[in-house]
């Protein structure tokens, strides 16, 4: 057989290194920022688009898609030729890809600063971006595929799977979950209204955990670990089991993140039972890669990279350990809504991805340029202040949960409540301070990397096409007694396919009954559409990410309704297009905000929230104060919301902005009252209406229906 | 006689550890259907689960430990001089034992607290298993030194060479639970297990599953099975909603029966005006709090956002039941209810606190508002008010929404 001579592209890889390195510390400074605006408002500079609400996205984003997916893509377009023994399907795809991917980072850090965001989190940009995105993909997908048919060899290893599984799932996820309606060029409705809309959302945003976060990962933890251990994998046999378990069973967790809302229980109990049979499949990836670690040991001492690795995989099994802990609602019923989550996720950020992409970069830099790590030393110690880093970060976190919930639940034997909100989080304040000072040493030692893959790479030549030689793919007849699996390696068609069937069945299950049986979200007959102001009110609040630091979800607790009032129905939000119901509460819950401070008291508390309640952590949005309210897209918002069926009669967005003048007048007026002088068209008219509306429908619900539909 | 004590601590070691994964079992079920016992109590699962793990982790280092020692004990028969390693192992042994009973007694007492406290968790069983948890890393610390000790000693003996061969059963036995737990074949049998798959240089071995592993699997399928079956086909286990019913039971005849124990529950309808300087300085100092009274109604209660509250005229009445009323539910014009934040007697102090500021004559006082007073109660009965304010708020609902 002829064996052939070609090249593998190490310029593309080069190129999305280089990006994760640019973009991971962009995204961990961003973080570190609205880590410290937390316990010191003052540092978001009195300026919109530093405030918390609007960095905290960027933050995220930044992270998962920028840092992750660009590191991602990295370690898949290194990996994908070798394991395949081919150069990459076309090096124009490959570069429309990169620099696609670039130029949706780049639109989303300015339009996430501007305030335009879809108010769902991690699917936060607008719907052009979301058209590019999956374009984008789409390149993505063509360029694999062609690389993968043109393979020389003849089956696909297990990294490929995860690869395959991950670009589809991506694919379905961010399609249906990004369904909206245009209002204008950067701003849009959210299809799905409230427990619709949140049941869709989270299905996508766990398993943005899942298949952006894990299985890519997992795939290149499957080729980066035992290339640099030198030691065969352990376990066939597992890869092929908590391979197909994982994404089968991923899919159904979502609604574990909506746990004693008014999401239907049936899909709770969903939620609550497939993540507790996902604790195995999880954990089958972290044992296959420290067991192939037998025997290589004492290389782990040695090499960065490999202790990179350990720490990265012990911290995946932490975080999936704990995930389906976190799933029980007796458990959940304390950390939801506190820093617990946030400790959580960290331990998978910081330690599984974020140290999955320095050890793939410590690796690979020094390959590609032919030379060897210019300091293991100093890796060494980025690898000590990391851990110590994640540490400190995660352990004040936890505690800070803890304490945050038992204080919200903590009643006074007369049975009020024994702390007001603001007390429990003046409490944990110190514990912020710890956690800042944790991403801190991780911030500096990934600067560390930075000087050191500078060195490395100034010692070294750059190799942009690595010479390869294989021989070409010839059909044969299959043997007869082939392991079933093996005829799935080699077709990657039927891969695709049936990981699309396997990760379909759990979102269908759970989407298609809660849209279409009606039980499962009672009507309210005092529930009505908002108003032209309020729903200005309400894109404000969008806007400005109030929904990073207040929920709007009273769950059926003793302590919350004492605390906010009659817990919330499915009934009450089937306007609510985006749902806000949040995932975190640094602030208070707002879902029965509605009546119970005077117009007077949000305005000045927009102003300085601390001339209000004096320690208050959140930030000033003096802006609102000042800037005019946009009615020109009133009526098109109307026209948009009745598309979606929003029942304003018909020709309503006509008579829209004179309806608006008026409510905001008569706002106006209230605030004089209390001396406070404002025209009516600011915006914080707009956002006093949407607040002043929370909540307050079912008030108006006679008693006896409001328990008939519960 | 040194060799029967490490085979009855052997033997010893299964039946805690059958116990310890009943009491593992015990934690998940109670995990799962919440039912009114200590289990409810998150933070007490949680804090067992804990206990539990890491009394796995002692049991685990423990059998290391013996494992360790019995070794070293041949190797001194061999030997057959008693030296003072013989008597050190003997030392650690004891001190393990007692530490074990220790935790024993602890976790015997723990369940006995948290069965005398239903519902929420007692002082005293948290302490409890705080410190149980404490003792128990404690323990584990001491474990972990002793094996770093033993190990340590054959290190250097290997160095100095005075046992030349250190067999490899002895290392196996030691370290067989591992293995066995695992199934793991030896890395020198591993060309065996070798697929001969070759992807970039990335063998493939053939290894069994970890059996753990797949029975884990499998109980977590057995788990789901029974917890969905419970919540939703026998019903056996209550709704989100019946939970919540059942949590407002229980806690408001908590507190009913504290408030008879203690006689504090006056109502808009028995509150009398408190005049005692003990009183009024509770008052007072609720009124203060930069969280209360005063962000609205000024330190001197000369009125700001709310009106003034020491001269004669009052919005919705002067008299003290009145003014415990509108403390109590709030009104629709801003004022907020204090019900949930104030006990029954604090908003007694508290209106008392006000009653007595009546004629002060702050400085700046916000402009009279409502009618004049004077204290010749004409009370109306208390309950036809609170309608008309409660019908006034819906009339108010109705105006911001549009219809």
């Amino acid at each position: 057989m002829q064996v052939e001579k070609f090249y593998y592209d190490n310029k593309i890889v080069k190129a999305f290194g280089f990006a994760t390195i640019v973009f991971g510390i962009v995204g961990m400074l961003a973080g570190l920022w609205a880590a410290i605006q937390i316990y010191y408002p003052e540092i978001s500079l009195n300026f919109a688009p530093t405030t918390f609400g609007r960095l905290r996205p960027l933050h995220t984003n930044a992270i998962i898609f920028a840092f992750v997916g660009n590191a991602t893509f990295a370690g898949v377009y290194y990996s994908l030729q070798r394991l395949c023994k081919a150069r990459m399907y076309s090096d124009k795809l490959s570069w429309i890809h990169f620099w696609g991917w670039q130029a949706i980072i780049a639109t989303a850090a300015i339009t996430l600063l501007l305030g335009k965001t879809t108010g769902k989190e991690y699917a936060e940009l607008e719907w052009p971006i979301d058209i590019a995105i999956t374009l984008v993909w789409v390149v993505f997908g063509i360029n694999m595929f062609g690389t993968i048919l043109k393979r020389r060899e003849k089956h696909l290893y297990v990294a490929i799977w995860f690869y395959i599984a991950t670009w589809v799932t991506v694919a379905l996820l961010h399609i249906v979950n990004s369904i909206e309606i245009p209002v204008s060029f950067m701003k849009s409705y959210s299809w799905y209204a409230g427990v619709q809309d949140a049941l869709v959302q989270w299905w996508y945003g766990h398993n943005a955990v899942a298949f952006f976060l894990t299985t890519p990962v997992l795939g290149l933890m499957y080729y980066f670990l035992p290339k640099a251990a030198n030691r065969p994998v352990y376990s066939y046999r597992l890869s092929i089991i908590h391979f197909w378990a994982l994404i089968f069973i991923y899919i159904w967790a979502g609604p574990h993140h909506l746990l004693y809302t008014a999401l239907p229980d049936w899909a709770q109990s969903l939620g609550v039972v497939f993540s507790i049979m996902l604790i195995a499949p999880s954990w089958g990836g972290m044992l296959n890669g420290l067991f192939t670690l037998r025997g290589a040991w004492d290389k782990v001492r040695e090499d960065p990279v490999l202790k990179f690795m350990v720490v990265a995989i012990t911290c995946y099994g932490m975080a999936t350990f704990e995930g389906p802990m976190l799933s029980l609602k007796s458990v959940n019923a304390i950390s939801h809504f506190t820093d617990w989550t946030i400790a959580h996720v960290h331990i998978g950020g910081l330690g599984w991805n974020g140290f999955m992409a320095f050890a793939i970069l410590y690796y690979l830099i020094p390959k590609m340029w032919s030379t060897n790590l210019y300091s293991r030393k100093l890796a060494t110690n980025h690898f000590w202040l990391g851990t110590i880093g994640i540490i400190i970060y995660a352990v004040p976190m936890y505690w800070a949960g803890f304490e945050q919930s038992l204080s919200w639940k903590a009643f006074t034997p007369e049975g009020q409540l024994k702390f007001t909100f603001l007390q429990t989080v003046i409490n944990i304040k110190p514990l912020y301070i710890l956690r800042s000072i944790g991403g801190f040493l991780y911030l500096v030692g990934a600067f560390f990397m930075v000087y050191n893959l500078y060195k490395t790479i100034r010692r070294g030549k750059f190799v942009p096409d690595e010479a390869a030689e294989a021989a070409p793919l010839v059909k044969v007849a299959a043997k007869k007694r082939e392991y079933w699996h093996r005829i799935i390696e080699r077709r990657p068609l039927t891969m695709l396919v049936l990981s699309l069937i396997v990760v379909a069945i759990g979102g269908l299950i759970e989407l298609i009954p809660t849209f279409l049986v009606k039980s499962n979200i009672p009507t309210i007959a005092s529930v009505h559409p908002y108003t032209p102001l309020e729903l200005q009110g309400r894109d404000i609040y969008i806007r400005e990410g109030c929904y990073t630091c207040h929920s709007q979800m009273v769950r059926p607790f003793r302590d919350e309704v004492k605390r906010y009032g009659e817990y919330s129905k499915a009934g009450e939000f089937v306007y609510d297009h985006p749902f806000q119901w949040g995932s975190k509460r640094t602030g208070p819950d707002l879902a029965r905000e509605g009546g119970k401070q005077t117009d007077a008291w949000h305005y000045t508390h927009m102003y300085d929230p601390r001339l209000m309640s004096p320690g208050s952590l959140m930030p000033r949005y003096i802006w609102l104060l000042d800037d005019a309210l946009d009615t020109a897209s009133t009526p098109a918002k109307i026209r948009a919301m009745q598309t979606m069926g929003v029942p304003y009669p018909e020709g309503y967005d006509k008579i829209a902005n004179v309806e608006l003048m008026h409510q905001a007048d008569s706002i106006a007026a209230n605030l004089k009252k209390d001396k406070i002088e404002t025209s009516s068209n600011k915006e914080i008219v707009a956002l006093i209406a949407y607040l002043q509306r929370m909540g307050r429908d079912i008030k108006a619900e006679p008693k006896q229906a409001i328990t008939e539909n519960r | 006689m040194l060799l029967s004590v490490f085979k009855k601590s052997k033997r010893l070691i299964r039946p805690v550890g059958i116990i310890l994964l009943l009491g593992l079992s015990q934690a998940v079920w109670a995990a799962g259907p919440p039912e009114p016992s200590a289990f409810s109590n998150p933070l007490a699962i949680t804090f067992i689960i804990l206990i539990v793990l890491l009394l796995i982790i002692i049991g685990i280092l423990a059998n290391v430990l013996l494992g360790a020692a019995d070794i070293k004990v041949r190797k001194n028969k061999k030997s057959s001089a008693p030296t003072v390693i013989g008597s050190m192992v003997i030392l650690l042994l004891l001190s393990c034992g007692s530490l074990f009973a220790q935790v024993g007694a602890f976790k015997a007492e723990t369940t006995v607290s948290t069965a005398s406290t239903v519902g929420g968790m007692a002082a005293s069983a948290f302490y409890v298993m705080a410190s149980v948890i404490f003792l128990e890393l404690i323990l584990i610390i001491i474990l972990l030194i002793n094996i770093r000790f033993l190990l340590k000693l054959e290190k250097e003996k290997v160095e100095t060479s005075i046992i030349k061969i250190q067999t490899a059963a002895e290392r196996k036995s030691r370290l067989s639970w591992w293995d066995k737990f695992n199934k793991f074949r030896p890395v020198t049998q591993e060309s065996e297990l070798d697929l001969g798959h070759d992807y970039d240089g990335i063998r493939e071995l053939n290894n069994r599953l970890p059996p753990w592993w797949i029975y884990g699997f499998y109980l977590t399928i057995i788990i789901a099975g029974i917890y969905f079956w419970r919540y939703h086909v026998s019903h056996t286990a209550p709704s989100s909603k019946e939970e919540f019913e059942i949590s407002m039971t229980n806690g408001d005849r908590k507190v009913e029966q504290y408030l008879k124990m203690k006689g504090d529950n006056v109502d808009e309808n028995t509150v009398t005006l408190l005049t005692g300087a003990e009183d009024i300085a509770a008052g007072k100092a609720i009124f203060n709090n930069p969280q209360n009274c005063i962000t609205c109604h000024r330190e001197d209660a000369g009125g700001n956002v709310g009106p003034n509250l020491t001269d004669d005229y009052w919005l919705y009445g002067g008299n003290i039941k009145e003014i415990f009323k509108i403390i109590k539910y709030g009104t629709n014009k801003g004022m907020r209810s204090w019900k949930d934040d104030l006990s029954a007697k604090q908003m007694a102090q508290v209106a008392g606190y006000i009653k007595s500021l009546h004629g002060t004559n702050p400085l700046n006082p916000k402009e009279h508002q409502g009618e004049l007073y004077n204290e010749e109660p004409i009370a109306k009965p208390a309950g036809d008010s609170i309608k008309t304010l409660n019908d006034s708020m819906k009339v108010n609902n109705n105006k911001v929404v549009m219809n």
